[in-house]
């Protein structure tokens, strides 16, 4: 039998080398234009009609946008409305991921933390430029608390530094490690049943059913948490005390 | 129903205002809300915060130490300068400083008396 790390190698499917490096197109790349498209398809689709009283398609992408709406208000003020296609694709982004990668015989690009850790030091870079432009070297400051006594001020601001780097590593290894998680201990459940045939292997699926309702409510929270984690970095950035 | 044009846009103009108080003031929407944040979620995020936080500190304290060849100080420093700093993320996202850095409370507050004016 397989083991149930088998699920997370990355086949290519149209090798492509091109001197000497392999940027090959693997069903993760596949998967990723996949979710791609279906956003895509599902916020033009949905809303095609426009109407005022929503059907059931036209609901999906209103709930998303009025969830990360809300969100973006909450949290960056009226004036926060420009970074929200930012905020919106991010989480558009990670949702797919999450959940495109519970379809049977589909693959979790999530589960990589390249893919995780590109995302967060995207976050990370785009932060840190939106706070250089909005305060010029002043954002600098934001390692420096109010009020610190001037002899500690070393020691703070590496800490401060230390914390502002570990971010983007816990913001990935968090979505990552989630991922890994929740299909591995799917894939070792469904090999129970496997293994002990039809009579028994009953109990494991009922197990797998139930840890297959918590892996979709995982799949939204990672999502969720990543979002709002780049809300209040963002935060953060634009207010600056 | 006479109504002049300026009539009417005075009563676009209302209701865009009306909307807008709706949308943006001191909204409490129900999702979303960081005032309740699911309890699982917090303690992976407590979980994730400390590890990357220390791995952060040593990899950078080993970097230095290759650099400027302190072989093993660097390391030892900073190994215990990310711990301090990870516990120091758990402390403020545990206390609702919502990982802001410097122990001001100040936005929270901001945003709650600008949500009553």
């Amino acid at each position: 039998m397989e083991s149930p790390l088998e699920q997370f190698v990355i086949k290519p499917i149209i090798p492509i080398h091109i001197g000497g490096v392999d940027i090959s197109f693997s069903q993760s790349a596949l998967w990723m234009g996949i979710a791609v498209v279906v956003a895509t398809t599902l916020m033009t689709l949905g809303m095609r009609h426009r109407t005022i009283v929503p059907g059931r398609w036209q609901n999906i992408p209103e709930m998303l946008y009025e969830f990360i709406f809300g969100m973006v208000n909450e949290n960056l003020g009226p004036e926060g409305k420009k970074y929200f296609p930012f905020v919106f694709s991010v989480f558009m982004t990670v949702l797919m991921g999450n959940l495109l990668g519970l379809i049977p015989y589909s693959f979790t690009f999530t589960s990589h933390i390249i893919v995780t850790g590109a995302l967060a030091l995207m976050v990370l870079l785009v932060v840190t430029g939106i706070g250089i432009a909005c305060h010029g070297l002043h954002f600098f400051s934001l390692f420096l608390p109010k009020g610190l006594p001037l002899a500690l001020a070393p020691l703070i601001i590496t800490i401060e530094v230390v914390s502002y780097l570990s971010r983007p590593i816990s913001l990935s290894v968090r979505l990552f490690a989630n991922m890994v998680a929740g299909h591995t201990m799917l894939k070792v459940f469904a090999s129970f049943s496997v293994m002990t045939g039809v009579m028994l292997g009953v109990f494991p699926m009922v197990v797998n059913t139930a840890l297959y309702g918590l892996e979709l409510m995982i799949a939204v929270i990672q999502a969720y948490v990543f979002t709002i984690l780049t809300c209040l970095y963002l935060k953060e950035a634009i207010e600056l005390h | 129903m006479s109504r002049t044009p300026e009539e009417l846009g005075q009563k676009i103009k209302k209701a865009r205002e009306r909307q807008d108080r709706r949308l943006f003031a001191g909204s409490k929407p129900t999702v979303g809300s960081k005032k309740t944040p699911s309890g699982m979620g917090n303690a992976l995020r407590a979980g994730t915060d400390i590890v990357s936080a220390v791995s952060v500190g040593g990899f950078l304290g080993y970097w230095i130490d290759q650099w400027l060849g302190t072989k093993p100080f660097g390391m030892i420093i900073f190994f215990f300068l990310g711990s301090a700093a990870g516990l120091l993320s758990i402390y403020r996202s545990q206390t609702g400083q919502d990982y802001k850095i410097g122990f001001t409370k100040t936005s929270n507050e901001k945003t709650k008396t600008k949500g009553k004016e």
